[in-house]
């Protein structure tokens, strides 16, 4: 049976689900040659990935790792 | 899709895949060696990511589809194709003057140090225009059209310094180069874009080669 995950381990999987929405994001705008798409990459795969990345910061700095 | 695009494209899968796998296995990062990784997975890849997708942005937005796929910009993209020679930007495009694939651009990126970075300023103040507010009808430049943008390719080129309006008094010139008679307003190349008179004309239609 798996053991329950540590309060850094859930701060990194929530970093990493919105990194991973953030770069799909961007990964759509790139495929979209309209001015929409930039705003779209800046301010929403823009947002994720800096709240993902301040997160992952945050729990290396913030948690106990057990 | 372009070679910087390809490899913007891999690096956004790879940390995708990599963020994937510290995803669902957290556990990892209890290691020296799963710290690293997450680090690398999770600050270096997406920072990377980030950096390649703004600049990939930056350059798709000087191609000629981009300027031309918002609405207002349709007639301007038609004036491209005009078959009359005295229309400043077709006779420019249908000869290549310009690189077909970046005409707007080309013409209207100011020459100057930070050229680039103010002519993609005036195009988020664009952006802001067409969703926020209004755009102008019709559509006008900012600032009067400068002749250094056309300088930059003419000056010193044989049709221009030698041709016979330009030779003629020695005074145009000097005049033209310091923008105070200015090359599309002065008379002489004042036919630009003119979209009214887009009803009446005649466009030019590519053939396949």
């Amino acid at each position: 049976m798996n053991s329950p995950l540590t309060k850094l381990e859930k701060r990194i999987r929530l970093a990493g689900l919105l990194l991973i929405a953030g770069l799909l994001v961007e990964l759509g705008s790139l495929h979209w040659s309209h001015p929409t798409a930039f705003l779209f990459f800046l301010l929403l795969g823009g947002l994720l990935m800096a709240a993902g990345i301040v997160i992952y910061l945050l729990s290396l700095v913030s948690v106990e790792s057990r | 899709m372009t070679g910087t695009t390809t490899i913007a494209v891999a690096v956004i899968l790879f940390s995708v895949a990599l963020i994937a796998w510290l995803t669902f296995r957290p556990s990892i990062t209890a290691t020296r060696g799963g710290k690293i990784l997450a680090f690398v997975a999770l600050l270096v890849f997406p920072v990377l990511a980030g950096g390649m997708g703004v600049n990939e942005h930056i350059q798709h937005s000087k191609t000629t589809n981009f300027c031309l796929s918002c609405h207002v910009m349709e007639d301007y993209g038609k004036s491209l194709r005009v078959d009359d020679r005295s229309y400043v930007p077709a006779i420019h495009f249908q000869n290549n003057l310009v690189p077909r694939d970046q005409a707007c651009f080309t013409c209207h990126t100011d020459y100057t140090m930070f050229g680039d970075t103010n002519a993609k300023l005036r195009g988020l103040k664009h952006v802001y225009a067409y969703y926020i507010g209004k755009p102008s009808e019709p559509i006008k430049l900012y600032t009067p059209y400068n002749n250094r943008e056309c300088l930059h390719c003419h000056l010193g080129a044989r049709g221009f310094e030698e041709s016979e309006a330009h030779s003629k008094d020695p005074e145009v010139l000097v005049r033209m180069k310091s923008n105070q008679l200015g090359c599309t307003s002065s008379g002489c190349h004042n036919i630009v874009h003119n979209i009214p008179s887009l009803k009446e004309a005649t466009f030019w239609k590519e053939t396949d080669k």
